[in-house]
């Protein structure tokens, strides 16, 4: 069963002038559920469009998407934010998390504004919190813990409410490696025991490797797919040929904040 | 670009915040304009207009209060914009801007805008003076307008003094700039928010300090004023200071531990920030409730005395018109006939009317058994020149009269009178005898006790004193005066008769000198002088609070933008994992509801407890009055709360959708 499927999926974008830029085109992509995916792809190749798109932040101006057999882009805005909520995970790079709250309530936030009762809040955040190892810091504030703790809190918040869908945008980013490793590793967990399907946009190879499958993007259109054996370090080493094929600027990494 | 085309950009650049700055100084400029217009116009300087003296020492005073408040006002707008700018100033820095350039820049961008400031208060000003000397020769009852000019005293002494006022003060903020590294001013904006921490022993002051306060406040009267009035002041500010910055964290935390409430969908969001929201803003509120509760106090005062003074005026004169005549058929002072025409022809009718036949007591004298001090009338001298007579009535007209004006009936001791006396103390008497000439013999009657009341006017030479008698030993009495020397008392309550001072003047006309002191006309006139200090003292007054209550909104709603980025990125972040529109909006305005109520509700029981402190100096139950005052300001507050909260969610919209 597919939680995302896509067809034709093409964003351009025009301004006044009539100047065109293609910005993704032609874009066919299934995700099955429990499935976790990877998205690659140089600077300027559209990932962030496609996981706009596929986040419905954004509207595509030719194809479809169907996320849990629901088509996103009929929805008003307001349906839409709902859907986003229900449907939708997100992890980003930089972490999104509201330093006016401390991490337990960043990560209960999507069940409270679904206003699920007090009791069953806890229940469901203590199981994840066990998972991550994160019960120690969670009445702590979001400038107390370090960034790998944050970003962990970020997947316990994309996950507490049992999304169809995931969605991962260079969660490592601003991490260090150790960190990054942590963090991967947890998400990995998340996908393997909660069962939650997972789409990935990275450049960091690293990262990539914990992916079941990566679709490689070039120039907004697919480049091609590969699909991890059962070792690892192999697939590490797949990708790194893959990427050398589809060439291109992969220094796009921001510098990493304090 | 030159420097200075730098600074008008800047200016441009910044509006939005400091627009509310803007307005608010405009709006000082533009009432000491027509404050200083008034004073200094040529007909009130060359002595023209005879009212003007009633209003000119109440200006000036206002003239000075808009200095000093507009120089508070305006010192600290100025140093929240350079701190909220320190960012801009950082980058300046970095280019290598040095620093007496950065004070040059800021020092024009302050003089754009007082120009800017200046020109147009001044200039709407000039626009609305013709209609606030309307206004003014209206209150003052003039009959010629005052003529529409502009006196070049009051357009210089505004626009130089409120140039100076900002020049100086921007001067000083800019030397107090210091030296700051460039990575701190930076990075100011970025700075995480702390935990909220209170601490245990301010707030137990915080809660001393209010209830003492305010148990002061109820328990002041007349011979503590002067030891507690300033206590009082003391201890509430300190606390309402410390309520902002260290009881709302407990009353928050509290919040956040009832998990049913805080819980509920946007609940957490909304009382999470508004404890970082009241802590950084806690000086504002503070300030904000304490310009609020001195506004609502000072109005609320000014009304609670009006209405205490029309109450005064209906208990010292039950009737409106009232008179007394000798003779039973007489009118020597005034035909009722008469009076009710002249009543009827100004359009005024009559709410009830009443005829009281009593008996005259002549160079009366009262003495008490127990209370020696007091002596009413005469106290037994009867060569003094002047000599005034009380009324002796019946107990079924006194409980008639008390029954129509809506007071309690009595019963009266047979063959004893009931005195009917009103003091400011409220004091009884206990029983006491009265000596005076009831038809020429003189005669001595006991006296039960007296009432703190009365049922006829006592401004009348025959009446000056009311007593009561039972109906039994009244018909004996008055069956042995003749009719001619019986005394009837005229009673007219009018309707309408707040208006009734130009009839009175009329009626005061047909009365003959020597029967002047027979009547008493004066509560409608009275009421009308009254009435003008009142309307004055709130017309000059309304300016100034008004003043207050925009430059207050105005602090709050220039801190909220400081605010805004922060609340964009977040809501950003927030609309990302799906918060709908409508949930944000009720997160924001929701928040700024509180920010922008709480000093409100604050100021409001700060004035409500002065309010009552008032009341009980003065003896009255007067302060549910003042919810007139509090509710008007509500209602103000609330208007300016939908404005602003209409365009910060406007602006926060279109900036998190970028």
């Amino acid at each position: 069963m597919s939680v995302l499927r896509s067809q034709g999926l093409g964003k351009i974008y025009s301004t006044k002038g009539n100047v065109v830029y293609k910005a993704l085109e032609n874009i066919d992509l299934e995700v099955g559920a429990g499935e976790f995916v990877g998205v690659m792809g140089p600077s300027g190749s559209g990932k962030t469009t496609l996981l706009n798109l596929l986040a419905t932040i954004d509207r595509p101006t030719s194809g479809t998407i169907e996320i849990n057999g629901v088509n996103p882009t009929k929805l008003t805005d307001n349906k839409l934010a709902l859907f986003r909520r229900r449907e939708l995970g997100f992890v980003f790079q930089d972490f999104n998390l509201l330093d006016t709250l401390s991490i337990k309530e960043n990560i209960i936030l999507p069940l409270v504004m679904e206003g699920m009762a007090p009791k069953l809040i806890e229940q469901r955040l203590k199981s994840i919190v066990d998972m991550l190892q994160i019960g120690a810091i969670q009445e702590k504030r979001t400038y107390e813990v370090s960034g790998g703790q944050k970003q962990r809190a970020a997947i316990a918040r994309a996950i507490i409410h049992q999304p169809s869908l995931v969605l991962a945008d260079e969660l490592t980013g601003n991490l260090d490696s150790k960190s990054a490793k942590d963090v991967m590793d947890a998400l990995k967990e998340m996908n393997e025991k909660f069962k939650a399907t997972v789409l990935m946009v990275t450049h960091d190879p690293f990262s990539a490797s914990y992916c079941q499958r990566i679709v490689f993007i070039k120039d907004g259109k697919f480049f091609s797919e590969i699909r991890r054996g059962s070792n690892r370090q192999a697939f590490f080493q797949q990708i790194l040929d893959a990427l050398s094929v589809l060439g291109g600027n992969f220094d796009d990494v921001p510098f990493a904040r304090a | 670009m030159t420097f200075r085309s730098l600074a008008l950009s800047n200016v441009r650049g910044n509006w939005r915040s400091y627009s509310a700055f803007f307005l608010s100084s405009v709006f000082s400029v533009l009432i000491f304009y027509l404050y200083a217009s008034f004073l200094n116009h040529p007909d009130v300087v060359n002595g023209h207009i005879l009212g003007a003296a009633k209003v000119h020492q109440g200006m000036k005073f206002c003239l000075y209060i808009i200095i000093i408040f507009s120089f508070l006002f305006i010192l600290y707008s100025n140093s929240a914009f350079l701190k909220t700018r320190k960012q801009e100033f950082g980058l300046f820095s970095l280019f290598g801007m040095t620093k007496s350039q950065l004070r040059k820049l800021v020092i024009y961008e302050n003089i754009v805008i007082a120009i800017l400031a200046i020109a147009v208060g001044i200039g709407l000003g000039i626009l609305f003076s013709k209609l606030f000397f309307m206004a003014l020769a209206a209150l003052l009852g003039m009959n010629d307008t005052i003529a529409f000019a502009v006196p070049l005293r009051a357009v210089w002494i505004t626009s130089g003094g409120f140039f100076a006022l900002f020049l100086l003060i921007s001067v000083w903020t800019v030397l107090r700039m210091g030296r700051t590294e460039i990575i701190d001013l930076l990075k100011a904006s970025r700075q995480p928010k702390g935990k909220l921490v209170y601490s245990r022993w301010l707030v137990i002051l915080t809660i001393l300090c209010l209830g003492s306060g305010y148990g002061m406040a109820l328990l002041m009267d007349n011979d503590s004023f002067l030891l507690l009035s300033l206590p009082v002041l003391i201890t509430v500010v300190i606390g309402t200071y410390f309520l902002f910055t260290q009881l709302s964290i407990i009353v928050l935390q509290f919040i956040q531990k009832r998990l049913g409430f805080y819980y509920k969908r946007t609940n957490m969001l909304i009382f999470a920030q508004l404890g970082y929201k009241i802590r950084d803003n806690a000086r504002i509120l503070f300030v904000v409730s304490i310009l609020s509760a001195v506004i609502m106090t000072a109005l609320g005062a000014v009304y609670i005395m009006h209405v205490q003074g029309k109450q005064d005026l209906m208990k010292d004169s039950p009737f409106s018109l009232a008179y007394v005549e000798k003779g039973l058929h007489m009118h020597n002072v005034i035909n009722p006939d008469e009076l009710r025409r002249i009543v009827k022809e100004d359009g005024f009718s009559f709410e009830n009317e009443a005829k009281v036949v009593s008996i005259g007591l002549e160079k009366y004298s009262i003495t008490f058994d127990t209370d020696r001090s007091t002596q009413l009338g005469n106290g037994h001298i009867e060569e003094n020149e002047y000599q005034v007579d009380a009324m002796i009535i019946s107990a079924s007209d006194y409980n008639k009269l008390a029954k129509e004006q809506g007071k309690p009936q009595i019963v009266v001791e047979s063959g004893k009178l009931t005195l009917l006396y009103r003091n400011f103390n409220q004091k009884v008497f206990g029983s006491g005898k009265a000596t005076g000439y009831i038809n020429g013999e003189k005669i001595e009657l006991p006296v039960s006790g007296s009432l703190d009341t009365n049922v006829m006017n006592n401004w009348i030479k025959s009446n000056i004193l009311t007593l009561v008698m039972d109906d039994l030993s009244f018909i004996n009495r008055i069956s042995g005066i003749p009719e001619d020397k019986q005394r009837v008392f005229y009673g007219f309550e009018l309707k309408n008769w707040e208006k009734a001072a130009p009839t009175v003047a009329k009626l005061n006309k047909i009365v003959s000198p020597e029967m002047e002191r027979e009547t008493d006309f004066g509560r409608p006139e009275r009421y009308s002088e009254m009435s003008e200090v009142v309307s004055l003292t709130l017309f000059i007054g309304m300016f100034i609070s008004l003043l207050f209550f925009i430059a207050a909104g105005s602090m709050i709603y220039f801190k909220l933008f400081t605010e805004i980025q922060e609340d964009q990125a977040q809501f950003k972040g927030l609309t990302r994992i799906g918060m709908t529109r409508k949930e944000i909006r009720r997160i924001v305005v929701s928040q700024i509801a509180i920010i922008f109520f709480i000093p409100c509700v604050v100021g409001i029981s700060h004035a409500l407890f002065a309010m009552f402190a008032l009341d009980n100096l003065m003896n009255t139950s007067n302060w549910i009055y003042s919810f007139v005052v509090i509710g008007i300001y509500v209602g103000m507050q609330t208007i300016y709360f939908l404005l602003a909260s209409n365009s910060y969610m406007k602006s926060m919209l279109r900036g998190s959708e970028a």
